[in-house]
């Protein structure tokens, strides 16, 4: 259906992500406890896009961070790139991004960039060579050395972009990236993400708020609902793979927003039904 | 796919921030003018006042006679400052560096900062310089200790709390992405806890100094060798010597002036790349 064919380069065969009966609950056995996600399964194949959508609290952003390895499931198991999602993290198998920029005020662009080859321990000639080179994908050559308070929100957050990619992870991890963005340089941005994707064969997750911002990146959008999270749908959006600014005009792009939307008013209203575990990854 | 050529929307601020020496120095005067003219206004009046009302120089001296006094003692202003100076400043360097040090390991161990944190705030908020009079008895009357040690604690505590907070307080998304990143914690420590503590350091260098000079003012005072200006100033009140008491009063905020400029002029030298403070107590 998508992808696949791009992605000989890195690892072959195995699936990008593949999470498997993941539930998780917070603060387990206190007053407080939370069912954040329940029986999750989700695959997710090399050099797709996808999105997750849904309304506050269904565990979007939670199962990201799942993915991440930045919180260990309840119950269940994730992997990446084939090893567990600890191994991953620690081999810095993916990049992440998040809503505010989280840039390190006292460093310089270029140097924030080079944070992640810091921690790898590359030397100060090639971090600085690929911290140029990942400038230019995201098209602010000419501020390696400024610092993030001179940039506007946009130019951070491609920042943000460029150093999540600078060790050229096969995966991106994006939560809610773009939502403190103003709507036209929103819109800028997610066809230039779009198109760095294609450049470095990038897999992305991506949490988002925005039903038109999920239809336009997605190969396929994840619908979850809230208490407990789970998945409700994945829909698939046949934009194909060349996607600009014209495709927000499209039949196409409008008649998936009116499914992503019908989907989401589904678990509004508390009718989407509990699909059969075999029907949930089902394409 | 189409290439998208447009850049952001928004400028970028940093080019507006630049502006020329000269425009620097208007702005500076623009911004001094209106207290200088008000001390020298206040001056004048005040000698007005004293020559007007005849007032006698033992209660209060004309300015004229306090700038006369200044400079004709001006050798045994410079000796007291020079003593009380350095008591503050070796405070100063001493405490900041027991704050720092201890900050750290408030930060290493848990149990410590349960039992220290609350103290350092409770020492902050009360007048714990008058402990200094117990220091005295420990140390022989000529030992400038006591009153170091006094500084030293003093300003201990405000680089202490000040630090603590610039350690602790990270922000969450710079450590979820250190954790992404699969970050050692020694890594998390020098890359983002001990860059984000030093505003708060120079912070708290900015509250400490001039609080150094006080304390070793009020040090002197209360006991030990009578050689600095915390000696002096109260000394010649107290011998109706009013004009020269005053002569060390404007000896001891010329010190105090000097201490608070030197702590701004090192916090602006290490920070102003770093653009607007995020961090400040």
């Amino acid at each position: 259906m998508n992808a696949q064919q791009t992605n000989t380069a890195h690892t072959p065969v195995a699936q990008t992500v593949i999470v498997v009966g993941v539930s998780k609950v917070f603060n387990v056995g206190k007053p407080s406890e939370v069912s954040a996600l329940t029986d999750i399964n989700l695959t997710i194949e090399p050099g797709e896009f996808i999105s997750l959508i849904g309304p506050s609290g269904c565990g979007k952003s939670t199962l990201l961070r799942l993915i991440a390895n930045l919180i260990e499931p309840t119950e269940g198991a994730v992997s990446v790139n084939g090893k567990t999602a600890a191994q991953a993290r620690v081999d810095q198998d993916y990049g992440m991004a998040f809503q505010q920029s989280g840039l390190f005020d006292w460093r310089t662009v270029q140097k924030n960039i080079e944070l992640p080859l810091e921690l790898k321990g590359w030397d100060k000639s090639r971090r600085a060579a690929r911290a140029q080179e990942m400038l230019e994908l995201v098209k602010l050559p000419e501020f390696a050395r400024h610092m993030p308070w001179q940039l506007s929100g946009g130019m951070q957050q491609r920042v943000a972009i460029a150093r999540a990619l600078s060790a050229h992870p096969q995966l991106l991890l994006m939560d809610e990236p773009f939502g403190a963005l103003d709507e036209m340089t929103r819109e800028h941005m997610q066809a230039e993400l779009l198109q760095i994707c294609d450049v470095t064969e990038t897999t992305v997750v991506f949490v988002t708020h925005s039903i038109p911002e999920a239809v336009y990146l997605s190969d396929r959008v994840v619908v979850m609902s809230p208490r407990p999270g789970r998945i409700t749908e994945i829909i698939d959006i046949d934009l194909g793979r060349d996607r600009d600014q014209d495709t927000r005009e499209d039949d196409t792009f409008y008649s998936s927003i009116t499914v992503v939307r019908e989907a989401l008013r589904r678990v509004e209203d508390g009718t989407a039904g509990v699909r059969p575990r075999s029907g949930i990854d089902d394409r | 796919m189409s290439a998208v050529t447009a850049p952001d929307p928004a400028t970028h601020p940093g080019a507006t921030v630049a502006s020329s020496p000269s425009g620097v120095v208007q702005k500076a005067w623009s911004i001094a003018w209106p207290p200088l003219a008000f001390g020298l206004a206040f001056v004048l009046l005040w000698e007005a006042a004293v020559k007007g009302f005849d007032l006698k120089p033992y209660f209060l001296p004309a300015p004229s006679s306090v700038i006369d006094a200044f400079f004709s003692n001006i050798d045994n202003v410079w000796s007291a400052a020079r003593v009380s100076g350095t008591n503050a400043f070796v405070g100063l360097v001493a405490g900041a560096a027991v704050g720092v040090a201890l900050s750290f390991a408030l930060m290493r161990f848990d149990l410590l900062n349960l039992l220290v944190s609350p103290v350092a705030v409770a020492l902050n908020a009360i007048p714990i310089v008058v402990i200094v009079a117990l220091f005295s008895t420990m140390y022989p009357s000529t030992s400038e200790i006591p009153r170091r040690l006094m500084v030293t604690i003093i300003v201990n505590f405000i680089v202490l709390i000040n630090v603590s907070k610039g350690l602790r307080q990270v922000n969450r998304i710079h450590l979820e992405l250190l954790r992404s990143l699969a970050a050692s914690p020694s890594d998390v420590l020098i890359k983002a806890r001990i860059p984000n503590a030093v505003p708060y350091f120079f912070t708290s260098l900015k509250i400490a100094a001039p609080t150094a000079v006080i304390t070793a003012f009020v040090s002197e005072y209360f006991g030990g060798r009578q050689n600095g200006l915390g000696y002096f100033i109260p000394s010649n009140f107290a011998n109706s010597k009013t004009a020269i008491a005053w002569a060390y009063v404007i000896g001891a905020c010329l010190l105090g002036l000097a201490f608070y400029l030197i702590s701004i002029l090192m916090e602006y030298i290490t920070q102003h790349k770093r653009g607007p403070a995020p961090g400040g107590a």
